[in-house]
């Protein structure tokens, strides 16, 4: 964390080829450290500070304009600049990948302006930021986890109106979502929600977890790393700290589930306990593939390679882990 | 402020005022016992003073001559606008002859102990501050280069 801010550097070109010779380099002199200016990361931080000290309550902030589109990433940006650090070492990754465009580009805005190392293993990394997953491997206590959300309400699908569901947090009044939660039953037999599957934090507060599957869901619970939920759109922030409760919303006689894969195990490392997604080759036949490809191919190299495998201790972490291992339904089946 | 109770070591001496020059800017209102952090951040047009019943972050030198209980603690449907309250004290952790502390709650495995030199009234006027959760004020303890957090999701007991 620096305090001192380096002011852009004024100068004049002789020339247009003065200019564009001055381009060479990756034009990044006169950025502040990690690119946003201090007064906008101290006052992330603030935010950061107040949503941690209230579990699930979604803190608001400023959120600058940033070099991408709104709704692409801005928020988990903004929050993982202002938590990084020159000694601290960077993933993202998107949908599980590391390689995707979007990831790529994150992690390379990180590397140029904060100065960090950037890494695609789950286990060196200090902080991750994720869009639609959490990774496979166990985190740690040293380790920081921030999600990109696109709709930070989980209210929203039951109510449009913000103000209306800000006094519904405020009251702890949920009465709507269980509703929406029995006509879900009702009508399909089991709650059918895909991802974005309303979660209670600490008791207290309803939370949005982002569009992480169902199967990342009991990650959240009582895990020993800190949660930061950051919208740049919607300009909120929200956080789990670690060892904090985190329920999925549920009834007795309809237990919340994670995914269901079957018999399926993954196309190239043979994993029967991570989230698979499907792929179609070009015979038109489905096949199912690890969405952690980081994970996966540490698993090919090593098949029988647990989920917290550089842990000290049996670590839970979700459906497949040492708790959680013989419950085939996953989470903690309230 | 993720674990609370646990001590942290802090890169630079006098904790209370790195916290404080962390947290504060123009954008905040800030009451502070302490001159040279008054005159330090203005001099960067980063100081916006305020009493302590009305400010967002409240700098203190152990017990106030005001009511903790007194300081903003936000509102139901914001409760994100409650107080910060940072107090320097004398001394923190496991050699500290003073308070000690039960914390349990969101961020603490089952419960986690805490020795800090504020009389028991005070951490009592702590306690009695964060009861009225989601609302309340979050507190920082600062004893030269270590800091330790209690934000208001803990519940705290003085043993």
């Amino acid at each position: 964390m620096t305090d001192t801010e380096t002011p852009r550097a004024e100068t004049s070109y002789e020339s247009v080829d003065a200019v564009l010779d001055s381009l060479d380099d990756e034009g990044l002199d006169g950025y502040s450290y990690a690119y946003l200016d201090e007064h906008t990361k101290r006052e992330v931080r603030r935010s950061i500070l107040k949503a941690v000290a209230i579990p699930g309550h979604q803190v608001p902030y400023a959120s600058r304009p940033m070099p991408l589109a709104r709704g692409w990433g801005t928020g988990g940006i903004q929050a993982s600049l202002s938590i990084l650090g020159p000694t601290d070492t960077f993933k993202v990754i998107d949908q599980g990948s590391d390689e995707s465009v979007n990831a790529a580009n994150i992690r390379r805005l990180a590397r140029d302006t904060a100065a960090v190392e950037t890494t695609t293993d789950t286990t060196d990394s200090d902080v991750i930021q994720t869009r639609h997953r959490i990774p496979e491997e166990a985190l740690s206590e040293d380790q920081i986890l921030v999600l990109q959300v696109p709709v930070t309400d989980a209210l929203r699908k039951v109510d449009p109106s913000d103000a209306a569901n800000r006094r519904r947090h405020a009251h702890k009044n949920y009465g709507k979502m269980w509703v929406h939660l029995y006509e879900n039953v009702v009508e399909w037999g089991e709650i059918n929600i895909a991802s974005r599957y309303p979660t209670m934090v600490a008791g207290r507060y309803l939370m949005d977890p982002s569009p992480i599957p169902r199967w990342d869901v009991p990650k959240l619970d009582d895990a020993d790393n800190l949660f930061v939920f950051a919208a740049g759109r919607e300009a909120r922030l929200y956080a789990v700290p670690p060892n904090t409760d985190v329920e999925p919303l549920a009834f007795e006689d309809r237990e919340f589930q994670v995914e269901r894969f079957g018999d399926a195990t993954c196309q190239f490392c043979g994993s029967d306990d991570t989230y698979l997604v499907e792929i179609e080759g070009d015979d038109g036949e489905t096949r199912y593939v690890c969405n952690d490809t980081s994970f996966c191919e540490k698993r090919q190299d090593d098949p029988e390679l647990a989920k917290d495998h550089h842990r000290e201790r049996d670590v839970s972490w979700g459906p497949g882990t040492p708790s959680e291992g013989a419950d085939a339904t996953g989470g903690d089946g309230t | 402020m993720s674990r609370p109770g646990t001590v942290q070591q802090t890169p630079a001496e006098r904790s209370d005022h790195a916290v404080v020059t962390t947290l504060v800017d123009h954008e905040v209102t800030t009451h502070t016992f302490d001159e040279a952090v008054r005159r330090a951040l203005e001099s960067h047009g980063r100081f916006d003073s305020a009493t302590p019943e009305t400010a967002d972050i409240v700098h203190t030198n152990g017990s106030p001559t005001w009511d903790v209980r007194d300081v903003r603690s936000g509102t139901l449907v914001e409760p994100s606008a409650g107080a910060t309250v940072i107090y320097r004290v004398d001394a923190l952790g496991p050699d500290a002859t003073a308070t000690t502390l039960r914390l349990t709650g969101p961020g603490v495995p089952d419960e986690r102990t805490l020795r800090v030199s504020l009389p028991p009234t005070e951490v009592d006027a702590i306690a009695d501050a964060q009861s009225v959760y989601p609302r309340g004020v979050d507190v920082v303890f600062a004893a030269a280069d270590r800091i330790s957090a209690l934000p208001r999701s803990v519940t705290v007991e003085v043993v």
